[in-house]
């Protein structure tokens, strides 16, 4: 089974490859992709964000799932030195940077639940894969049709942030300007919730940030820098090379 | 010197990630400085050679980290290390980055991971090139 929706803005590709049927399971999928929009994003007024951010509902009247959201957050914000930031000065509340990861990650969990057992999960970009071997490549920063590498994931989550597909969107929190250290952070972990949220806080960081995400348990990072220089970690399991085992 | 003494204490927040890569080296930890806590930044000097100033000790997940910087002029000139904590996680636990060439490649695979793209502009991704095979 093969399905491809927009939500949030950006493209969902689901590939099942389990034998039977998993269209109510991918029904689900996609539906909580759109619920956690509706809840979650900065961009609708009337989403449980927008009315924390406006003082209609205080920190301790939240969701269990948005104080979830927010803990994790904090967490980053902390552990990137204040980079990582979703409360910028001057603007709104955005943590979508977490509830991108976290959302697809809890929409990829439905399927496990469903008992499939062999798929791929594309979000916009981040991946979650699960009874591969799958092969996932990376986007080559220059060339939209080349990859950087191929990388070979038989149970986990790749999550990229770079800077040639939305211009300069994210910002150092500690500086207030675009992060321009890197031009693209891959990550390789467990579960996209930590992927993507250590990819986009490295991204934050800029050139500090690969060591940074490096040193991260269970993360393994391929980065490009902003002069094109390529640095990754040993266990990063590139298809083709001993590592791949991940 | 507040101007300097800000930019001291960005580096030495700035070192504290950085030591934790950084492979031991004969497994051997300096500890160079007895003192454990003092307030930062604790004291600068200045000689012929710079300015020198001892970082604040920055209680870490894995022990005390403590720097000592010498300026030339406003330029960071040396960096020492006062205290590193001696914990052998430290050593079982530094990752290695390693240097690549940039590679441009085609290959065969299921999906694609790259910066966040747009419905608009899914139309020309790879990603839909193989979405698209079915």
């Amino acid at each position: 089974m093969h399905r491809v929706e927009h939500v949030m803005g950006f493209p969902v590709s689901l590939r099942v490859d389990d034998e039977g049927d998993f269209a109510a399971a991918a029904d689900a999928v996609f539906g909580r992709l759109r619920e956690a929009d509706a809840r979650f994003s900065p961009f609708r007024a009337d989403s449980e964000v927008s009315r924390l951010d406006r003082g209609e509902l205080s920190v301790s009247e939240v969701s269990p799932d948005l104080a979830e959201v927010l803990a994790l957050c904090e967490e980053y914000r902390v552990a990137t030195g204040g980079a990582f930031d979703v409360r910028l000065p001057g603007r709104g509340l955005d943590p979508c940077a977490v509830v991108k990861g976290w959302s697809v990650q809890r929409a990829a969990d439905l399927l496990s639940a469903a008992g499939a057992r062999r798929f791929v999960l594309n979000a916009g970009g981040d991946v979650v894969a699960v009874g591969g071997p799958w092969r996932v490549g990376v986007r080559h920063p220059d060339h939209a049709d080349r990859l950087c590498t191929v990388l070979e994931i038989t149970d986990g989550a790749v999550a990229t942030s770079a800077r040639y597909e939305r211009g300069d969107h994210i910002v150092d929190g500690r500086t207030g300007r675009p992060a321009t250290g890197l031009l693209s952070v891959t990550v390789v972990a467990r579960t996209l919730t930590e992927a993507d949220s250590v990819a986009t806080a490295a991204f934050a960081m800029g050139a500090e940030g690969a060591a940074w995400a490096a040193a991260r348990p269970g993360c393994e990072v391929f980065v490009v820098d902003a002069e094109r220089a390529v640095v990754r970690t040993p266990g990063l399991p590139v298809a083709g090379e001993p590592s791949a085992t991940a | 010197m507040k101007r300097a003494i800000s930019v001291v204490a960005l580096s030495i927040a700035g070192l504290v990630p950085v030591w934790r890569y950084e492979p031991s080296i004969g497994g051997t930890t300096t500890s160079a400085s007895t003192s454990t806590t003092e307030p930062a930044p604790s004291s600068s000097a200045t000689s012929s050679s710079g300015t020198v100033v001892k970082g604040t000790t920055i209680d870490t997940d894995k022990g005390p980290v403590q720097v000592q910087v010498t300026f030339d002029g406003d330029e960071i000139a040396a960096v020492k290390m006062l205290q590193q904590p001696n914990h052998p996680q430290t050593t079982a636990a530094v990752p290695v980055l390693i240097a690549e060439t940039l590679k441009a490649q085609s290959a065969d695979i299921d999906t694609v991971s790259g910066a966040t793209i747009t419905s608009d502009g899914y139309k020309e991704s790879l990603q839909a090139a193989i979405d698209a095979k079915g």
